[in-house]
């Protein structure tokens, strides 16, 4: 028996080995790292979780507060594997989407049983909107790998499907350009496993309009198991898959033009990765909380990297103006410095303070080479967006729904 | 006095459900059986009437009525955005003028004149938003009834 299974663990052991070093081999060039332990029951293995991410203005140079990470996209089970840079770092969606002009892989794509490939229509709040078809890929991230992941490939120019017109009812641009997008794709790290979860899995007339399935050019909307959705690819890793950890520098008043930090993986899986101080926020089944501003209570609220301001309440609330060059954006004339209470569902509460500067000013310092600022605002009706300004200066932890953390939480769930 | 008056009704509609659009008539609208089969509740509140309706998908939109049956306001809940073009009607030109005129904003929008106010926030799994015509409101009706 003893012998038996001491041959089992050096088994193991060496296919371990044999992982991380294809995993190396594979990546050759894109800077992954993969480093084992030498643990003495040969099970355990320690990859290297630290992605380096860059707030800057992007790659079609028009992306204020934008952070960007290169995701590497490999042909399943093989080496064929491209590494995408300037890919946007958004926690208020899930899964990696790429447009189609950035990628050079062949890959799968997910169909149904009549061999209709899976279509994807994903709608922003302001109207814009990515449109096309899902197929399979590993996705790695620093020595990460996640296999056969769902994916989006964005206007992919050969499928010869037009976009329905209820894609592009929100009214807004059609983000599958790099000038449009002002990124090369989406990497979606959010509170949740797929982009949409079960709502998606109901029969077909009662899913939301998200999937479609176009046979003969005519789409329609269509269920999706889980599986087949698009994927948080940090869920699918085989370690450091409960969640992740945002670490940015603090920026100064006037602004930066790029900040570097890390996207590290796993929530107390490393020693570069415990929660330490940081309080957990649990959020509803959708990924929202409580924030309270003098005395008011603002349900809906949310912490999004997507988002590139505080987006907050509106000008006649704060009594602020909004700016007269940029349209949007809060313009006071010297810097205002504002408090307010984020509550999680978990009953957890603390107020925290930012600061709202004249955005038109803030736009022009530095003759407009700045990219990144923490004091940047913009109109919000009814709630709070904390966008990337949020970021700044702290480690910003997000749980992943149905993963345990550290303390036993359970996401979805943030903690800072 | 509370301005609540009564829940009047509460219809449960199998295939054909009326729908309205903004800044038309709740009784003259054609229904998009396609995008909505669901529960309809109606609510009389004073000065306007409101029409929530749970479709499918669990997506709640409410039209925002006055007495004439004039359609003031409408809000949305949802897992995804709902299709605008046909909730906004004829407004859909002005939103989406504005959706398309976007710079650097990256985040929730806001539409605001004289003619059409739209806001819509939120994000995937947790949209949510308003419009309303403020020339439509009803007399001693404010436009934050609409929610």
């Amino acid at each position: 028996m003893n012998l038996r299974k001491g041959l089992i663990i050096r088994l193991c052991f060496c296919l371990a080995l044999l992982t991380a070093l294809w995993v190396l081999a594979s990546c050759g060039g894109s800077g992954n790292q993969v480093n084992t332990t030498g643990n003495s029951s040969g099970s355990t293995t320690t990859v290297n979780n630290t992605q380096s991410i860059e707030v800057n203005l992007g790659p079609a140079n028009n992306y204020v507060n934008g952070l960007f990470a290169s995701v590497t996209i490999c042909v399943h089970g093989t080496s064929t594997c491209q590494t995408i840079p300037n890919m946007l770092v958004d926690t208020g969606s899930e899964g990696v989407r790429v447009l189609a002009s950035q990628l050079s892989l062949s890959l799968p794509a997910i169909t149904d049983s009549g061999n209709n490939p899976l279509q994807e229509c994903l709608g922003f709040a302001d109207g814009s909107f990515l449109w096309g078809p899902v197929e399979s890929a590993d996705i790695q991230l620093a020595g990460e790998t996640a296999l056969s992941v769902p994916l989006q490939v964005v206007a992919a120019p050969d499928t010869g499907i037009p976009v329905p017109s209820s894609c592009s009812s929100g009214g807004g641009v059609n983000q599958g350009t790099v000038a449009g997008l002002g990124a090369n794709g989406i990497l979606g790290i959010g509170n949740f496993r797929q982009d949409c979860g079960g709502a998606c899995t109901a029969a077909s007339s009662q899913v939301p309009a998200l999937y479609f399935l176009c046979p003969n050019s005519a789409c329609q909307v269509t269920s999706v198991p889980l599986a087949d959705q698009l994927q948080n690819p940090v869920w699918l890793f085989p370690q450091d898959n409960n969640g992740l950890l945002i670490s940015l520098p603090s920026v100064s008043a006037g602004g930066a033009q790029t900040v570097s930090g890390s996207l590290i993986f796993g929530i107390g899986t490393q020693s570069n990765n415990a929660l330490g101080s940081a309080q957990v926020y649990t959020t509803d089944a959708n990924g929202d909380f409580q924030t309270t501003f003098k005395n008011v209570a603002y349900s809906q609220s949310f912490i999004d990297s997507g988002s590139n301001a505080l987006y907050f309440l509106d000008s006649n609330t704060l009594g602020i103006p909004d700016c007269s060059d940029n349209t949007g954006f809060y313009c006071p004339g010297s810097t205002i410095n504002y408090s307010a209470t984020n509550t999680g569902l978990n009953g957890a509460a603390a107020s925290l303070s930012f600061s709202i500067a004249n955005a038109d000013s803030l736009f022009n310092t530095n003759n407009g080479n700045n990219a990144a600022f923490n004091n940047l605002g913009g109109d919000s009706p009814g709630n709070f967006d904390w966008g990337m300004p949020f970021f700044y200066g702290h480690n910003v932890f997000i749980g992943i729904e149905g993963q345990a953390g550290p303390t036993g939480v359970i996401g979805p769930y943030w903690a800072y | 006095m509370k301005k609540l008056l009564a829940v009047l009704l509460l219809l449960l509609l199998g295939s054909a459900p009326a729908w309205a659009v903004l800044g038309e008539h709740v009784a003259t609208v054609a229904s998009d059986q396609k995008y909505l089969r669901g529960e309809v509740r109606a609510t009389v509140q004073q000065g306007y009437s409101v029409q929530q309706i749970t479709a499918a998908d669990q997506s709640v939109v409410n039209e925002y009525v006055s007495p004439a049956g004039m359609v003031f306001g409408i809000s949305w809940r949802g897992t995804v955005m709902p299709n605008l073009q046909l909730l906004l009607g004829s407004y859909y030109a002005q939103f989406q003028q504005a959706a398309q005129s976007r710079v650097r904003r990256r985040g929730p929008l806001v539409l605001r004149t004289d003619q059409l106010v739209v806001e819509s926030g939120g994000h995937l799994r947790s949209f949510h938003g308003r419009a309303y015509v403020p020339s439509l409101l009803p007399r001693n009706v404010s436009a934050e009834v609409v929610r």
